[in-house]
């Protein structure tokens, strides 16, 4: 094998790995805050993507722009998504019936694209769309860097929120026990809904960042969950540094193994790694205290 | 009440029964009746899913994969090893079986999310397979499977088929209440409860999990496997599709996961709410938004279904012969113990 054309496929690993690691941490806030597995996730990725393209085609400016509404469109959406619905389950059976909920989510807004836009294939076309630049003999497209970019800064702000702010100290109050978070005085249906707003917004980040140099399609989004939902558990279900970790891992390997597989093949590395994790550890590799129940 | 369930079970038997035998003959043409055969094929899966989803209470959105499993392996058992048709079915049904073993090893071990997001993987893995392999699959072309009477007209192979259909119902329905009734389906529905406390009073839970599981694709596979042979073609993006899936759950939720004939009810309305949309709409999207707002509908507001919320209705309106709403104080409660103990002695 080629140096440089590994060399470029590990650089194109790491960037695409940048982006599981954002919405990966969308997926664990949600499950976190409530054991809910939302399998719309992708779904709002997509129809974030297809906002995206729509503000580039139809209002001429550029898709990042879009974020401006969108963000904060999605964090609402994420509020109300768990304070009407979610938070309004049966407790005994939340995990089972969040997860057709969020199903029956998912196909609404596919089939609510599928009717808006058809189902063509959309593409953004930008100016900088073709520019790129050389690294060490690799081809680095600028698009995808900034991409990864955006998926970093979301990334580092969703964590200096977490970390350093009373909101975020709530959160993970709330995360860890939320019994006892409200015997703190803090108000946890409030800040659970909350929680679920900021995942939703980093679909939001993620599904612009995705639109720059992918061709996009109402049903797109099943190609994402499935990864989505590998590297959650691969990185212990709950815990969001082992999300990260098994996103970046797991990208990498997929772009690797791309040069020998071929696109689709390598695809399923993602699977293989799940049922491994299932079989020999299925509280996850990374995993936290959550994981072992579920 | 326990007397009422058990008329309402042999009512609905009876009721099946009739309408199994009869529909054939009253169907005014074929299509018709082809329609019907769809709809029966939703209620055998619906029904083998709720083997798993009814009893243990594991939301596994995989089973439409695996009715396709069943149906590409018993083609590919026709087709390349040349087996008969109904030899090929079987076998099939077992493989899927076997397949289903590691699988469960994978889910089951914990909780109910990662099972699903097991079946989930596993809609996507196939799809994967069948759709890249295409040497031995077919690929996106399809495969043809040859009908198992190459002799009979298209009306009689429909109504070959509809009895077929009705024979492996009515056993999947007969296994289904066999559990129920036994100790095995008392361990399950100790799980679907609380699975700490199952597993704390010497429940198998493990066990128990992986043998329904493995059943429950049996029958599935068997449906598939019916649907190829009746069909007689396969496409990798029908047969393991997430929707295909997500109707099965619809169906049997719909229906009532907790009663017999729940699914098959759920089939009824679905299966023909379905056929519907797809003479009256075509093929648009919508029929996406449909399921998954009556999806949703059913999971916020009937999420023990319609079969219950009649039963429920039923027990409103019958004279009242329970004895009294108040509630017992605990001095009550202890003349009521002391009354009791004096008794026994």
């Amino acid at each position: 094998m080629d140096g440089a054309l590994l060399f470029q496929s590990v650089v194109l690993g790491l960037l695409l790995g940048g982006l599981y690691a954002l919405l990966a941490a969308g997926l664990t806030l949600y499950f976190g805050i409530m054991r809910v597995v939302m399998i719309a996730h992708s779904a709002f990725l997509i129809l974030a993507a297809y906002l995206a393209w729509w503000t580039h085609t139809e209002l001429g400016i550029d898709p990042l722009l879009s974020m401006i509404v969108t963000v904060p469109l999605f964090f609402g959406a994420g509020v109300l998504l768990q304070r009407g619905l979610l938070s309004r389950l049966r407790p005994m059976t939340l995990t089972m019936m969040s997860v057709l909920l969020t199903f029956a989510i998912a196909v609404t807004i596919e089939g609510l694209l599928g009717y808006a836009f058809t189902g063509t294939q959309r593409r953004i076309q930008l100016g900088y769309g073709s520019a790129s630049f050389g690294l060490f003999g690799a081809r680095i497209a600028v698009v995808k860097l900034i991409a990864f970019g955006l998926a970093a800064v979301a990334l580092g702000g969703l964590y200096l929120l977490m970390k350093r702010t009373r909101f975020g100290w709530a959160l993970r109050a709330t995360i860890q026990h939320q019994d006892a978070a409200r015997l703190v005085g803090i108000d946890t249906a409030r800040i659970a809904g909350y929680g679920f707003g900021l995942g939703l917004a980093t679909a939001a980040v993620g599904g612009t960042a995705l639109s720059l140099d992918t061709t996009i399609y109402p049903s797109l989004h099943w190609h994402w969950i499935g990864p989505l939902m590998a590297i959650i558990v691969v990185g212990g279900l709950g815990s969001v540094p082992g999300a990260a970790a098994a996103a970046l891992i797991l990208g990498l390997a997929q772009s690797v193994l791309q040069i020998p597989m071929g696109t689709t093949w390598a695809q399923t590395v993602f699977y293989l790694a799940l049922f491994a994790t299932l079989a020999f550890r299925p509280q996850g590799f990374f995993g936290g205290r959550l994981a072992q129940r579920f | 009440m326990r007397n009422v369930s058990r008329w309402a079970t042999s009512g609905g038997a009876v009721l099946l029964v009739a309408a199994l035998l009869l529909f054939p003959s009253v169907a005014p043409n074929p299509y018709v009746l082809s329609a019907g055969i769809v709809v029966l094929n939703y209620a055998v899966l619906s029904t083998s899913w709720n083997f798993v989803g009814g009893f243990t209470g594991y939301i596994s959105l995989g089973h439409g994969a695996l009715a396709g499993l069943g149906g590409y392996a018993t083609g590919l058992l026709v087709v390349k090893a040349g087996l008969s048709s109904f030899l090929a079915l079987f076998a099939a049904a077992v493989l899927v079986g076997l397949v289903a073993v590691p699988v469960g090893f994978a889910a089951l071990r914990v909780r109910g999310a990662s099972f699903v997001i097991v079946s989930i993987a596993i809609v996507l893995i196939l799809l994967l397979v069948f759709q890249s392999w295409a040497s031995f699959t077919g690929g996106s072309r399809g495969l043809v499977v040859p009908r198992p009477f190459p002799d009979l007209s298209r009306p009689e192979h429909h109504r070959a088929f509809w009895y077929l259909y009705s024979g492996l119902l009515a056993l999947a329905l007969l296994a289904w209440w066999l559990v129920d009734r036994s100790r095995f389906g008392l361990g399950l529905k100790a799980v679907r409860e609380d699975e700490d406390k199952a597993e704390a009073l010497g429940t198998p839970t493990f066990a128990y999990k992986m043998i329904v599981f493995v059943v429950s694709a049996f029958f599935t596979a068997l449906g598939g496997g019916l649907y190829a042979l009746w069909f007689g073609d396969l496409d990798p993006v029908f047969q393991f599709s997430i929707l295909s899936g997500s109707y099965l759950v619809l169906m049997a939720l719909l229906g009532g996961v907790r009663n017999l004939f729940g699914p098959v009810v759920g089939a009824v309305v679905v299966g023909v709410a379905l056929e519907y949309f797809k003479v009256s709409f075509g093929d648009t999207q919508l029929h996406l938004v449909a399921t998954g707002v009556l999806l949703g509908l059913v999971v916020m507001f009937m999420p023990d279904g319609v079969l219950p919320a009649l039963a429920a209705l039923v027990k409103r309106l019958r004279p009242d012969d329970s004895a009294t709403i108040r509630e017992e104080t605990a001095e009550e409660l202890r003349d009521r113990r002391l009354a009791n103990a004096g008794d026994k002695r």
